[in-house]
């Protein structure tokens, strides 16, 4: 078994937003975390020591966590202990790239849409509270909150194709 | 675990992973879904943003009863330069609503461009046949209103509570 050029970019993307989400969006490290991942699966692959293709998943992620934890004890060896690691200046650059989209998105979406979503999303409320306040029923709240995600979606991916194409 | 069976649980799910909230074995088993799952990976990738973008937002808005309160979800100055008053104006013009509450309790400064986009927001709620209301200005701000008189075109209240009711009045 071994991986293709595609496959690896789709697990290069899926491990990189986890390095992320363990990291933070600005630690300068990140794509060298997700490279020793890969390197190690595709040595693990070659070496056939997985033996199961419906457990590469927990591999990949476990792999990507044992090399967090292996880059993180390192930064608390070569740092002292009051000092944090530096965090590199530069915002994620896709995250740039997109926050004009995104918000382009949010203000095509209806008020309701927007109501729905802020309040499961941002204000972390359950079904019942939302339901309640908004005046929803069961069924109209999950139409609501499907449909204005979806539309979300829809749109903010409508915005980066345009960025893009009109960047070249 | 299964991720695919209840749609609103795996919402749930996507917002309590990206808050930090799951139990870490729950979060490492949903992990290890996603780096292989197109669907959950598109869907988390996609909540990631929505829930950055709705956190950038600086004007939110609910809905008590019939009345929209719109309000800053940071503190804010209504002045010149500010993107601040375009975004509350496009809130107030956007929307069909005419019973409209706007909470200026973070508004820590206001010149005569922020008094011209409440102004703004007053003729377009009366245009449609409705009210626009202020809640909780700051004392400087309050001061600018009364200064300028606007406070007798724009009804200020300092109680939520009261300001909804005075909506009712005829």
């Amino acid at each position: 078994m071994e991986f293709d050029d595609q496959s690896l970019e789709r697990f290069r993307l899926r491990l990189r937003f986890k390095v992320r989400h363990h990291l933070g969006p600005f630690c300068p490290d990140n794509d060298d975390i997700v490279q020793e991942t890969l390197t190690r699966c595709v040595i693990a692959l070659r070496d056939n020591k997985i033996h199961k293709l419906e457990s590469l998943g927990a591999f990949l992620s476990g792999v990507c966590n044992n090399v967090i934890l292996e880059y993180q004890r390192r930064l608390w060896r070569q740092a002292p202990a009051e000092q944090a690691p530096t965090p590199s200046v530069a915002p994620e650059a896709d995250l740039l790239e997109l926050r004009e989209a995104v918000a382009d998105a949010l203000k095509q979406l209806s008020g309701r849409d927007c109501e729905v979503l802020r309040a499961f999303f941002l204000q972390e409320k359950d079904k019942d509270e939302i339901c309640r306040s908004l005046g929803l029923s069961d069924n109209q709240f999950r139409v609501t909150l499907f449909r204005a995600k979806e539309r979300f979606r829809k749109i903010y991916l409508q915005g980066v194709k345009h960025s893009a194409s009109g960047e070249h | 675990m299964r991720f695919h069976e209840d749609p609103l649980l795996r919402e749930k799910l996507f917002r309590d992973y990206l808050l930090r909230r799951l139990a870490p074995e729950t979060a490492d088993a949903f992990e290890s879904h996603y780096v292989v799952c197109d669907e959950c990976f598109e869907e988390v990738r996609a909540t990631r943003l929505l829930m950055t973008g709705l956190a950038q937002t600086k004007v939110d808005r609910r809905r008590l009863e019939d009345v929209v309160v719109i309000e800053f979800t940071t503190p804010v100055q209504l002045v010149r330069q500010s993107n601040e008053g375009r975004e509350l104006l496009e809130g107030v013009l956007e929307q069909k609503d005419t019973k409209v509450l706007i909470d200026l309790s973070r508004v820590s400064r206001i010149d005569s461009a922020g008094l011209g986009l409440l102004m703004m927001c007053y003729s377009h709620a009366v245009r449609n046949r409705g009210m626009l209301k202020l809640l909780n200005p700051s004392s400087p701000v309050q001061d600018l209103l009364r200064l300028t008189r606007v406070d007798s075109v724009l009804e200020a209240f300092y109680d939520e509570r009261q300001a909804l009711k005075s909506f009712e009045v005829p």
